[in-house]
């Protein structure tokens, strides 16, 4: 028995090494990905996954697009750019001739038309905040498109005109079934797309479900050929394979051994010291498009009070977490919008604390509470060495002590960089009285305190933004005042909401930029939330396999690098 | 007779049991703070789109009603569908479980066959050397941290040797092309050859001692004096009269870690990147995909009650004692 058992093993083994050894067929020129899931699904319309967004990403195009460098909207299938007529509330856009799908049927207007249809006929949740301020989509001829805006929106070119669009000759026939059901919506947002038909860069061919994705180059690309930023457009290379590693280890792992050539998700900088010793790879570190902040209740008291907020952000040394927390993997942050974000950044609001020593941000923070008419049952001090004496028995201006309420943070396991920075918070403030404690809960039981019930002091969470500045309205506007809705902080103010509506109403660049660097003051200065930092996009590819990534906010892993990309060449 | 009587009665207590974990598993995963919708941290999504969203899944209806309907659709076989994926659940698990069972399984039953004539063989030898080395190499995986150790080995058979694949259970050159069939099948094997003996490895030290420490009881026993004094040779004592009683705890635990075996081990899996079940558990779990948590960790369930009634019918044919 023993033997047979030992025999069957050696041959097994026999067999898989020999079948490893086998050679392979043509020479194509293969990007291999590492992702660390494979998509859920490749419906456009319902995917909210980042896995799925990585192949959707690749199949379907929009009327406008970003330039790789300074995020200037460039007509990508549209031609020239898009002409407003303010009287009316009309615009016209001209279509690219001689774009086909991937099935060579034209690309024509009649397929915006239809995208638009449908994303404001379902009110598909993902896309309806973009669409629903728009009267009318009419196809003028094939190339030529009207769009009727119900009251202007500067979001219609930032967001509107990069919508995905997809092809109505496929789709037509699938919403004409949803329709016929009694749920149309949830049949469409359920309807399994197992060959998709785009126009992108590349194919998709097959999905091996729990083990890879393939897609192949469209040589039918539009854009093949074009120059963008002294760059030409590609793609030059055959194919992707996406392959599943569900650990970072793995995937270094696969990386260093060549079975990937680019893990396409952010690494931990506990990697990077070891990943540095190794030629054959690079790491990029690109700061992320997204903000890390404390936020307060501001229908509780202290918070209610700015003089209170504004203390607390001069005893927060951010320049502490950048270089202690984030070991300078990330940035800390001055402003609601990232320095990365160039051209919607304002360098120039107040920067509590900034380059401030430990003594002097304490005594700033005592300074202005006592202005404000707040007292200490035991005052804290600064003596000669400038170090602090604790103080004790914050007391409010109404006589009540200052209550014990918490920071909310995720837990060290979900974030560990939150986490340590609602510690090192808590300490920060304890220092001259404010008794406050960190606590790492889930990241479920925070949203609901904080989004559902407001049943919170303080928390401590991130967002990850876009590049349209848009996301500061929705923060801070009243409106947002509602279950479930965005200012969680209750944050009312008539002066910023006239400030942010403007700011979404505004056509003209230049003069939404000078609101939009406003309103960022106006946020720094109010202080319902207090930006912190934003963490670092680093990644890890192989140099010697392929040439041209594109650095960008938010790492390597964007649409311009895989049209970049060239095999490496050794010199 | 008598055994279609007790079956009937356990297969009555199954359906109850069955019962009460649906109950369970519904109230626990709502009283989850937050709901698929609260999860949704997109600026861009004005509260209304998260009406929306909880209205398409039906979260705004009653619990009571939520729950009658629930138990409807799963009693007709209806599992629902996920919030996540575009497939029926039931299709999902179907999809993930035989992965699962083929890693998971295989490596129960050859570790077993290996472990439980190596835990006699050293019962029997108690004292030696054989003995305390078999003990010590068994403690030694019994206890250790699957994660780290498979990672060790991949890193070592995989990375430094480059014997076997990092990770995954398919080749994508030999999948997306025009490979036969055994070529297919060996590519599996291939990929399975590490994860599955890493698990044999860890399992096996597991059988091992367990079937050691029943045997060494066994082996206290009268009827053992009795039948050495009977004269009977030692093979025979050893395998008719020790080892037979000896494997009644240990077939209650095959048949309980075979059922176990279904939800793979969250981290073995991910370790290997093995596309099974458990880590789409732990996963709907997180995304708060109630129809998906709720069908899977049901069928688990219902395995692990009826391994369990397969452990019960066994023990009749193997300790005469026991009659039903």
């Amino acid at each position: 028995m023993k033997k047979i058992v030992f025999s069957l093993l050696i041959l097994f083994l026999t067999l898989t090494m020999a079948c490893a050894k086998k050679e392979r067929g043509e020479v194509r020129v293969t990007l291999n990905i590492g992702m660390q899931d494979e998509p859920k699904q490749l419906n456009p319309f319902k995917a909210s996954d980042v896995w799925s967004w990585h192949i959707i990403g690749f199949l379907y195009e929009s009327l406008y697009t970003r330039n790789p460098e300074t995020f200037e909207i460039i007509p990508w299938l549209a031609e020239g750019e898009p002409e407003y007529d303010e009287e009316t509330r009309t615009c016209i856009v001209h279509l690219r001739k001689g774009v086909k799908w991937e099935d060579g049927t034209p690309f024509t207007a009649q397929d915006v038309v239809f995208t638009a249809q449908v994303l404001i006929d379902f009110k598909i949740p993902r896309y309806i905040s973009d669409w629903d301020f728009i009267k009318r989509v009419e196809a003028m001829d094939d190339y030529t498109l009207r769009f009727t805006l119900k009251e202007p929106f500067v979001i219609f070119f930032t967001s509107t005109l990069m919508s995905l669009i997809v092809p109505r000759h496929i789709w037509e026939p699938i919403i004409e079934e949803a329709n016929k059901t009694e749920n149309p919506l949830a049949t469409l947002l359920d309807y399994e797309i197992t060959a998709p038909v785009g126009m992108g860069p590349f194919r998709f061919v097959q999905w091996r479900k729990g083990s890879y994705v393939k897609l192949v180059r469209n040589p039918d690309y539009f854009a093949t050929g074009r120059e963008v930023k002294g760059r030409k457009v590609g793609p030059f290379i055959d194919e992707i394979l996406f392959k599943i590693y569900r650990t970072t280890d793995t995937a270094i792992l696969a990386l260093q051994k060549g079975e990937i050539d680019y893990i396409w998700w952010a690494i931990q900088p506990g990697f990077i010291g070891s990943l540095m010793r190794d030629e054959s790879i690079e790491i990029t570190n690109n700061p992320e498009n997204g903000l890390r902040y404390l936020a307060f209740n501001l229908r509780r008291e202290p918070f209610n009070d700015i003089n209170f907020r504004q203390a607390v952000a001069y005893l927060i040394d951010k320049q502490f977490i950048q270089t202690r927390v984030l070991q300078n993997y990330g940035q800390a942050l001055y402003s609601i919008v990232p320095p990365g974000n160039k051209f919607w950044f304002n360098p120039d609001t107040p920067k509590y604390g900034k380059e401030m020593s430990r003594a002097e941000r304490v005594r700033k923070a005592i300074e202005i509470l006592k202005e404000a008419g707040y007292r200490w049952n035991k005052r804290p001090a600064i003596n000669d060495e400038g170090e602090v004496i604790r103080g004790e028995g914050l007391i409010m201006p109404n006589g009540q002590p200052v209550p014990l309420f918490t920071i909310l943070t995720p837990p060290a396991d979900y974030d560990p960089l939150r986490s340590m920075c609602g510690m090192l918070i808590q300490e920060w403030l304890r220092e001259i009285g404010i008794p406050a404690t960190s606590t790492p809960t889930s990241f479920g039981d925070i949203v609901n305190k904080v989004n559902t019930e407001w049943n919170f002091d303080t928390y401590l969470l991130g967002w990850k933004l876009g590049i349209d500045p848009d996301h500061m309205r929705t923060f801070f506007h009243s409106k947002e005042v509602v279950r479930d809705g965005y200012n969680s902080m209750g944050y009312i103010n008539r002066e910023f909401d006239k400030l942010a509506d403007a700011s979404a109403r505004e056509m003209d660049e230049e003069k939404r930029r000078e609101i939009i660097f406003k309103m960022q003051e106006f946020i720094v200065e109010e202080a319902p939330y207090i930006p912190l930092f934003t963490s670092a996009q680093v990644e890890a590819h192989r140099k010697d396999r392929f040439t041209g990534w594109v650095n960008q906010l938010d790492g390597i892993g964007n649409g311009w690098s895989f049209l970049f990309l060239q095999p490496y060449e050794p010199r | 007779m008598n055994l279609a009587k007790f079956i009937l009665g356990r297969s009555l207590q199954i359906a109850l049991a069955l019962f009460i974990i649906m109950t369970l598993l519904f109230v626990l995963f709502r009283v989850m703070p937050g709901d698929p919708a609260s999860m949704i941290m997109d600026p861009k999504m004005p509260p209304e789109a998260k009406e929306l969203i909880r209205h398409q899944f039906g979260l705004d209806k009653p619990l009571l009603l939520q729950y009658w309907y629930y138990l409807k659709n799963t009693l007709r076989g209806n599992f629902g569908r996920s919030f996540y994926y575009p497939e029926p659940v039931f299709e999902i698990v179907m999809r993930k479980l035989p992965n699962t069972i083929l890693l998971f399984t295989t490596a129960v039953i050859l570790s077993y066959s290996l472990g439980l004539p190596l835990g006699k063989a050293i019962a029997w030898k108690r004292g030696t050397r054989l003995e305390v080395g078999a003990t010590t190499v068994g403690l030694f995986f019994y206890t250790i941290f699957i994660p780290w150790f498979g990672l060790i080995m991949i890193w070592v058979f995989s990375y430094k040797l480059g014997w076997f694949p990092i990770g995954g259970m398919l080749t994508p050159e030999i999948w997306s092309g025009q490979a036969t069939s055994l070529e297919k099948l060996l590519d599996i094997l291939y990929h399975l050859a590490l994860p599955l003996f890493v698990l044999t490895l860890l399992f096996f030290a597991g059988s091992m001692l367990l079937m050691r420490n029943s045997m060494l009881e066994t082996l206290r026993e009268d009827y053992i004096v009795t039948a050495r004094a009977k004269g009977l040779p030692e093979k025979i004592v050893r395998d008719r009269h020790a080892a037979r009683n000896a494997m009644l705890p240990v077939v209650t635990a095959l048949s309980l870690s075979l059922a176990f075996s279904m939800n793979g081990g969250v981290l073995t899996e991910t370790v290997f990147s093995w596309p099974g079940l458990g880590r789409t558990l732990v996963e709907a779990v997180l995304n708060h995909d109630y129809p998906l948590a709720q069908a899977a960790f049901l069928l688990l369930s219902a395995f692990v009650l009826f391994a369990n009634l397969v452990a019960d019918i066994l023990y009749a044919y193997l300790d005469p004692r026991i009659k039903y």
